[in-house]
């Protein structure tokens, strides 16, 4: 059990001239479920890879504890202990089986080397391979493995170890549907047990929605934000992290913004929105200027008539079985809408209602949260 | 009006997969010159081979007053047992230096292979730059420092001396071979054997070398061919003719044809009795020629 601790790692996979992790700080706590979120080649698995020791960034400290586990300056390497010495366990992407190994085999190969006694590791095995459905594969080859048997196979070997951190590399990937919430469910539950520091990396941001005590969303090497996944849903830093966070998406409307008789006014060319009281210090300094209004798709709300109301068009309706989405049009721009009530609305003509708590208003320049 | 399409275009699927593509008539000519040309090529190709087998067979009489390629009128195994006799002691010696010498360089090789293709280190791009090198080294360049150092080490005209000198010189060969399949096991199967603890030989034992065993069996042969048909060490390293300590069945076979003029029938059952080995070795290779071992490892499918 560890903590880890980033400071100023900066990782180059050519000796310095470009970054693809440019001082990155991290702090993760010693039992949590970290998810390293963010579109693909955003630098996670050379993260997770650096926290593994596979890797040697090129500058900066990483602490397991308070213990040094690396330290590079300049590329040069002051203090690095080995990977199979920082007592991890990992899953990789490929999921990196041995195929001259069974089932068996491969999940005991670690506490195998480790010298653990033959009961202890058939113990341990026989456990983890019935809590993954695995029992009836035991004896089996690799090459005589599905995708799904592999990756589980993948999985149970990780956690047969009680490793210090534990590493996932999107670890679900190549599961279907069903089975992936269930091995979603199983590795959560197991992760609380165990109470291990475990660092999920996803691009898909359902799971990290769901798994994570602390999501660490990176973009281009840098990270875009952290917190709880409350946090990044309902205080997006930027524009970014509130597109990427929900489906459907946010809907972004640019508006320019007006003072009138002491309120302001959000005016998007199709319709006019009344600013609430609460963001009214955050609005000021744009008074003249444009924003980008977004709104989630389930922060909507028809309305019978009135005040900061937009008027829509219906498109088409996708049925989600508790709710259907809306896709509306506002003026020119289609927009989607989660309608949470029994039966689909029948006009074609109506009137949105946003719920005005919840806006998110960004700087269009810099992309960043404008109000609180 | 797309499902009539869709059968439509599957009809004319079945049909030129059924249709027999009647030739023409130059072109059925012209097949039949490519196939004279071919068995034109095999027959000058085996008929050497033909004429040593069907004259180990005969008598030295018959073996010098028929055409070479005839059958045996009398079926003869006196060459064969001659050619036993002066063989025995050098076959022995041949399969020692062959076993041990390929095994020696295999071994090296795949150390070497395996430091240079997995690992990276300082200097390793000079490291294999040498080895390179070293592999289209022609041996005659090297046959005086060589025969210096073997005599100092007390091993001139010793089998182990010839052992340890195709050990050292297949080794670059080995490492070249080995390294290109070596580069076949994956990076992911390396870094997921760090994390389980283990260090960078406990993975080439555990992992690198059980899961690459077709590549030490090739290289093995490949050793084992160059080895067995190897002259100029065995020439060199060792005394040759009476009293020789060391004598490799290459060199003996070649002293069929010498001072008590030749004896046609033995020499070409020696020739036989030494390419034995190597076909036999061969046959039995092919049974491990099977790709895909390392299928499962890493992907899905
Ligand atoms: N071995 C490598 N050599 C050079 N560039 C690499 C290497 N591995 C990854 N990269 C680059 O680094 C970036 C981040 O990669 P990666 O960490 O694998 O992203 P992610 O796991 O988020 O998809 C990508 O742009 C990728 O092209
Ligand atoms: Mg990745």
């Amino acid at each position: 059990m560890a903590s880890i601790t980033i400071k100023d790692m900066c990782v180059s996979y050519n000796k310095g001239k470009t970054y693809v992790l440019d001082k990155l700080n991290l702090d993760i706590k010693d039992g949590e479920f970290c998810v390293f979120l963010g579109p693909s080649g955003c630098g996670k698995s050379t993260a997770m890879y650096s926290i593994a020791g596979l890797l040697e960034p090129f500058s900066g400290q990483i602490y397991f504890g308070d213990k040094l586990m690396t330290e590079t300056e300049g590329g040069k390497k002051k203090t690095f202990v080995p990977p199979q010495e920082r007592n991890i366990a990992m899953v990789f992407q490929e999921y990196a089986l041995y195929p001259n190994m069974t089932v068996r085999e491969n999940m005991g190969f670690s506490l195998k080397t480790k010298k653990v006694p033959k009961d202890e590791i058939d113990r341990l095995v026989n456990e983890q391979a019935a809590k993954l459905e695995l029992t009836d594969l035991l004896d089996r080859r690799i090459a005589q493995l599905s995708g799904g048997q592999r990756q589980r196979v993948a999985l149970g070997r990780a956690l047969v170890r009680s490793p210090q951190v534990f590493l996932l590399d999107e670890p679900l990937g190549n599961l279907d549907a069903k089975l992936r919430d269930q091995v979603r469910y199983e590795l959560k539950k197991i992760q609380k047990e165990l109470n291990v520091t475990t660092i999920y990396v996803t691009h898909d941001q359902t799971e990290a929605m769901t798994m994570a005590d602390h999501i660490v969303l990176l973009s281009g090497g840098h990270i875009m934000q952290e917190g709880t996944p409350n946090d990044l849903y309902d205080h997006p830093a930027n524009e970014f992290v509130a597109g990427f966070l929900g489906t459907p998406q946010i809907n972004i409307f640019p508006c320019s913004v007006k003072e009138e008789n002491g309120a302001y006014i959000l005016d998007a060319g199709t319709f006019r929105l009344k600013a609430p009281d609460h963001v009214k210090a955050s609005l000021a300094p744009y008074t003249g200027k444009k924003v980008d209004l977004g709104i989630r798709p389930s922060d909507f709300e028809i309305a019978q008539e009135g005040v900061n109301s937009i008027p829509a068009k219906l498109d088409s309706i996708e049925p989600l079985g508790d709710a259907y989405l809306l896709y509306v049009r506002i003026g020119e721009k289609v927009v989607v809408f989660k309608y949470a009530g029994e039966k689909a609305p029948t006009e074609t003509e109506m009137l949105l209602k946003p719920n005005m708590e919840k806006l998110h208003l960004f700087d269009p320049e810099t992309q960043k949260r404008i109000n609180a | 009006m797309q499902d009539n399409m869709i059968a439509e275009r599957s009809k004319a699927g079945q049909a030129a997969q059924t249709l027999k593509v009647k030739p023409k008539w130059h072109m059925t000519v012209l097949h039949i010159v490519y196939y004279l040309i071919l068995v034109l090529f095999l027959v000058f190709y085996m008929l050497p081979f033909w004429g040593a087998l069907v004259s180990s067979f005969k008598s030295n009489a018959e073996a010098i007053s028929t055409s070479p390629i005839a059958l045996p009128q009398n079926f003869s195994m006196e060459g064969y047992s001659g050619a036993m006799d002066l063989l025995a002691v050098s076959l022995l010696n041949s399969l020692v230096v062959t076993i041990f010498g390929a095994a020696g360089s295999v071994f090296l090789g795949s150390i070497c292979a395996y430091a240079l293709g997995k690992w990276r280190f300082k200097l390793n791009n000079v490291f294999f730059i040498a080895l390179i090198a070293a592999t289209y080294l022609p041996f005659q360049a090297i046959l005086i420092p060589l025969l210096k150092n073997i005599t100092n080490y007390g091993l001139y005209d010793n089998i182990w001396g010839i052992v340890l000198a195709h050990s050292i010189f297949g080794m670059p060969m080995c490492t070249t071979m080995m390294r290109g399949y070596y580069s076949e096991v994956p990076d992911a199967l390396i870094r997921q054997a760090m994390i389980d603890g283990n260090g960078m030989w406990q993975i080439y034992r555990k992992i690198v070398v059980p899961n690459t065993k077709l590549a030490t069996i090739t290289t093995f042969v490949f050793q084992c061919t160059s080895i067995w048909n190897e002259m100029l060490f065995a020439l060199v390293l060792a005394n040759q003719g009476e009293g020789a300590q060391a004598p490799l069945a290459t060199i003996v076979l070649n002293s069929f044809v010498g001072s008590t003029g030749v004896e046609i029938n033995q020499l070409m059952a020696g020739s036989m009795i030494l390419a034995l080995p190597m076909l036999i070795i061969y046959i039995f290779m092919g049974k491990y020629l099977i790709s895909g071992q390392m299928s499962g490892a890493v992907t899905a499918s």
